[in-house]
């Protein structure tokens, strides 16, 4: 091998700590990238193919019953290209050993055999239900244990039992798939509703569309073509869905997730790239002596810049070697996870290319603009500073400006610590040199403040914005206060319910509510959105409304309603008091919205009216089927033993209870949701603080490095272990210090940016940002902790230098 | 350019100013010299005299403040003229430069380290070049050591490594800034020896040394004293 490969491979090989870190840092970035676009790339894909295999339905139609000649009827209608009906209903069920129910949605299906949309996936046992057996989604498994061939026992809505065999278990990625938070699905035929008191009668109306399967408007105009014609027929439809065959309806949402994780991921990629050109920098000033000799003996500026580059190319090439198997596990594994929370398959683990030549270009390309200035700088040095080992060191020879500034500082730290020792301050001598060592290296420092402020803004930006997102979800359980809501069969007098609910102990209040479902159209007559109108009583005590702009509905509105933001999806201009065409009970409507509140909105919107004018519309004026119960502890075990204590009292008075739920356990799913999202960003967080640590333990070692002289002569006049020990540490912790009051500030921009984003992409609205000290505590627990480690390591080397060894350092 | 002068090295009214904080300091005033081939030249004076920057003048590694350095080696060039890369590989094909604190490069074997300006200047093929290098160890007498580390050897090896690293491209002239000033009396004699035998080879060889005991075994000096030639 040539001598100057040759130095190359010394260079590389020999000091292998530094070698270590410079490779790990380039390995972070392109780990991160890594992961995230390969999960992007994987998810974007197989979320959707996965969603279109199983036949996803273009149009859901929610209707009141109809029969298999109705159907027949929808079938024939114009660009149908199939429909099916089914009968969906909410049950409650539990593992015949267990005394926990858990609340779930039964479909009926009529023939499996002949059914082509919304195809189920089998994972194991029976891919189809026999009669008096069921099958149940995979989902069902998180709420209970349950295997195949065991025996689930149902309540019906006459409060008898009815035990059925599970046969198997599927997946299925397309009913329900716009909503993550929908109970589990379990599978039954039509044969076997007659066993869960049902009518052999669908309720839904599952379609898909002749052509144009992924084109809205096309499919949206079906919709609304068949729905009149339905509606024509004297059947009402409650509520339409429509969705495209090759999308699924979260991808959106899905996506944006991971944009924000990308640019995460982008965010480490810079920041490693600083550490990277920091740990160059000190390499190639501690090199300035070889390169000197080399140009001294004939070597030219590009043969020693060729040599650096190669240099950099092998520490990129290493780190590829770590980062792009370790990335590509990641990205399966993101995915996984994902794909499992949202209930769909991934296609198996596969290199995704995309990711595979990004992380080779990151790898190659980041460390090498990283380190192209230190290196040019180093190649052009001339030879006689770069022997005379004036350049690279603290004070170069040549007065710059550079130099003389740093004259200035250090006059300045000498007045600084006069000034203070007059008035009686002592500084420690030991913390005096450890302060100004720390700024003996400007650019370095610098560098490394970055390093580790972003990395701290970002770890405090995440707990901020954590909170912000469940102080969300505080203010949506505003509109949750009830403790369990009790829903009947058929209406009941509202004073009669209140004296039955109020036998029970812990009960405190109770009120019945009124609802309406509607359409918001659009101004050509087509749907623009679902509406659900909640209607408590005037005054009602069980919603603690915030209105964000306009007023709250009141006694005396009529077809007055407080509307989530959502609205402004499809009509961005909406001001409270404008007017919405509405569909309601078959007929159009306008209606006054009167405000907006913040909600997350699942199947529609979410509006307010009053319990007077909307009881009145559905004739149940004083009667109610829903009524909400506050009782005088509001956790969920509590919430969950009164729902069922109430749901034993209604049924053991022969009242026909449909079911009895606890409030928080809607919530309580959301709030799930979020949490993945959240630790998401925490894993993001502490990747960015494990990077600004990587930084300042690079940072720590080169000045330690450098000043081995200094730290000999330091024990040759008498200081022991312990004091270069502390000297390193206490410096490392300066700096940690300083990070934390420039991320102190840093964090602020950085919370409202990542809150923006994180809820345009959930809620598709912006929230009010919220504050917690908690982030700013944990981190500057975390950079002090960090930063003494980060220390102990070049002080221990440091202290256990000989006196022969420092002199034989060059 | 001087078309009368056939001296391989002359220095014309060379001068170097420093400039430092404390103000403007004058380290050569005015330098006139010539250097015929063949000599073994010396330069004697106290340390501050200004020996150092004189033959960082000759070797280009430092900038003159006026004047001009010419040397006739093949072509003539003028030093300060050319730009920093030529004057690098001028240099190295030129001019062997052994300074007193050696500058061995540590983490290459004492063959590497005499293989290295060879490969950087390209004037021999690789299996000449090891031939070449293993031919100056003999010429300094430690071929055993060949494949040690600098670390391992004592200084007066090291410095024997750094004369033969100095002829590895076969340049006619060796600048040497007190090559023995960090070795003890028997050991930088064997050294000077060295010199002696590469002079009667053909080599031009200008010495820097403040000993001036050693004036008598060079072919020619001068004495500097305060940046300029007082003999
Ligand atoms: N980079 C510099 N900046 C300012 N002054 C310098 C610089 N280098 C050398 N000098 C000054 O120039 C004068 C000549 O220095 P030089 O190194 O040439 O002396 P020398 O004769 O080689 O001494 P020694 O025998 O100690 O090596 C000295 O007074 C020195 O202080
Ligand atoms: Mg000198």
């Amino acid at each position: 091998m040539k001598p100057r490969w040759r130095k190359v491979l010394s260079d590389l090989w020999d000091n292998k700590t530094r070698t270590l870190l410079v490779v790990f840092s380039i390995a972070v970035g392109v780990f991160s990238i890594g992961v995230i676009s390969g999960a992007y790339v994987i998810i974007k894909n197989d979320m959707s193919a996965s969603y279109a295999a199983n036949h996803p339905a273009n149009i859901e139609l929610r209707m009141e019953d109809f029969d298999r000649d109705f159907l027949t009827s929808v079938q024939n209608a114009p660009d149908i290209e199939s429909a099916v009906g089914r009968r969906i209903f909410a049950i409650r069920a539990r593992p015949v050993n267990s005394t926990q129910w858990a609340a779930l949605d039964i479909v009926a299906v009529d023939d499996f055999k002949k059914n082509d949309i919304n195809l189920l996936t089998p994972i194991s046992g029976a891919p189809l239900p026999g009669k008096r057996e069921v099958v149940v989604e995979k989902k069902v498994l998180k709420e209970f244990q349950v295997a195949v061939g065991e025996d689930l026992v149902f309540e019906l809505s006459d409060g008898s039992t009815q035990t059925l065999k599970v046969v198997g278990i599927v997946q299925d990625p397309t009913t329900g798939a716009d909503d993550f938070l929908a109970p589990p699905f379990v599978y039954v035929t039509m044969s076997t509703l007659p066993t869960l008191r049902q009518p052999d009668a669908f309720n839904r109306v599952y379609a898909t569309v002749d052509s144009g399967k992924n084109d809205e408007a096309h499919i949206r105009n079906v919709s609304a073509d068949l729905v009149s014609r339905i509606e024509k027929n004297g059947k009402d439809v409650s509520r339409s869905r429509i969705a495209l065959t090759n999308e699924h309806p979260l991808a959106s949402t899905v996506n944006a997730i991971l944009g924000i994780l990308m640019a995460l991921g982008i965010l480490i990629v810079f920041l490693s790239s600083s550490l990277i050109a920091n740990t160059l920098a000190a390499l190639l000033n501690q090199h300035l002596r070889h390169i000197g000799v080399m140009k001294l003996i004939g070597g030219r500026a590009n043969q020693i810049f060729g040599m650096y580059l190669v240099l950099i190319l092998a520490f990129g090439l290493l780190a590829l070697l770590i980062a792009v198997p370790a990335g590509g596990q990641g990205a399966y594994g993101l995915a996984l996870f994902i794909a499992d929370k949202l209930g769909f398959s991934l296609l198996g683990y596969r290199i995704v290319p995309m990711a595979f030549i990004i992380q080779i270009a990151i790898g190659v390309l980041v460390p090498l603009l990283a380190g192209f200035a230190p290196v040019i700088e180093g190649s052009r040095i001339t030879v006689l500073s770069a022997i005379s080992g004036e350049a690279g060191r603290e004070t170069a020879g040549k007065p710059t400006p550079g130099a003389k500034r740093e004259s200035r500082w250090e006059h300045f730290q000498v007045r600084a610590a006069q000034a203070l020792l007059r008035r009686g301050i002592h500084l420690p001598r030991p913390l005096l040199i450890s302060l100004r060592n720390t700024f003996r290296r400007r650019n370095r420092l610098i560098l490394t403040l970055f390093t580790l402020t972003m990395g701290g803004a970002i770890f405090i930006a995440v707990f901020n914005v954590r909170t912000t997102l469940f102080d969300y979800m505080d203010n949506v359980g505003h509109y949750f206060v009830a403790d369990v809501t009790l829903d009947f069969e058929k209406p009941y007098r509202l004073s009669e319910i209140e004296n039955v609910a109020r036998q029970v102990p812990g009960v405190v209040d109770v009120e019945g509510w009124a609802f309406a479902t509607a359409e918001v159209l659009f101004p050509d007559g087509s749907v623009a959105e679902n509406l659900t109108v909640l209607a408590p009583p005037a005054g009602s005590k069980m919603v603690d409304a915030q209105p964000v702009a306009g007023r709250w509905v009141q006694a005396g509105d009529t077809k007055q309603i407080a509307l989530t933001e959502g609205i402004l999806r499809s009509f961005p201009n909406l001001k409270p008091g404008d007017l919405l065409t509405v569909k309601t009970n078959g007929r159009t409507d306008h209606w006054q919205v009167v405000g907006f509140f913040k909600f997350i909105d699942r199947e529609g919107l979410i509006a307010y009216g009053t319990y007077d004018y909307f009881s009145r519309e559905a004739n149940l004026a004083n009667r109610s089927v829903s009524f909400r119960v506050v009782t005088d502890t509001h956790d969920q075990p509590y919430q969950r033993a009164l729902s069922e204590a109430l749901d034993q009292h209604f049924r053991a008075s022969s009242y026909k209870l449909r079911q009895a739920r606890p409030g928080l356990s809607a919530l309580d799913n959301a709030t799930e949701s979020l949490d993945i999202l959240v630790i998401f960003l925490l894993i993001m967080a502490v990747l960015t603080a494990v990077v600004g640590a990587m930084g300042l333990t690079g940072t720590m070692s080169m000045n330690v490095l450098e000043r081995t002289r200094e730290i000999g002569i330091m024990r040759a006049i008498g200081a022991g272990d312990g004091e270069i020990i502390r000297m390193v540490i206490v410096e490392g912790m300066v700096i940690g210090s300083l990070s934390w009051l420039l991320g102190l500030a840093l964090s602020v921009p950085f919370t409202y940016l990542l809150s923006t984003i994180v809820s345009l992409a959930v809620f598709e609205t912006p929230i009010t940002v919220v504050f917690t000290p908690l982030g700013y505590f944990i981190w500057l627990g975390l950079v002090v902790v960090l930063s003494a480690l980060a220390s102990v390591v070049p002080a221990r080397n440091a202290a256990r230098l000989t006196i022969r060894e420092v002199l034989a350092y060059e | 350019m001087s078309a009368t002068s056939s001296a391989l090295i002359e220095l014309l009214d060379v001068s170097k100013i420093y400039a430092t904080e404390a103000g403007e300091f004058p380290a050569l005033r005015g330098i006139n010299l010539a250097i015929n081939a063949g000599e073994f030249f010396g330069i004697v004076g106290k340390s501050g005299a200004g020996k150092s920057t004189l033959l960082n003048m000759i070797t280009g590694v430092d900038h003159l403040t006026s004047g001009e350095v010419l040397i006739r080696a093949g072509r003539d060039v003028s030093v300060h003229h050319l730009s920093e890369n030529d004057l690098a590989l001028w240099r190295g094909r030129t001019m062997g430069v052994i300074y007193q604190s050696f500058q061995l490069l540590p983490m290459l074997t004492l063959l590497e380290n005499i293989l290295l300006p060879m490969d950087l200047c390209g004037l021999y093929r690789p299996r000449e070049s090891r031939r070449r290098a293993m031919e100056l160890l003999e010429l300094v007498e430690i071929p055993e050591h060949a494949n040690k580390l600098p670390a391992y050897i004592s200084g007066g090896q090291q410095q024997r490594v750094a004369i033969a690293r100095a002829l590895a491209n076969d340049p006619p002239i060796l600048v040497a800034d007190e090559p023995t000033g960090s070795l003890d009396s028997v050991t930088a004699d064997h050294i000077f020896d060295v010199f002696e035998k590469l002079v009667t080879r053909g080599k031009t060889i200008v010495m820097v040394t403040h000993d001036t005991g050693l004036m008598p075994r060079f072919n020619r000096h001068l004495v500097l004293s305060e940046g300029e030639i007082i003999s």
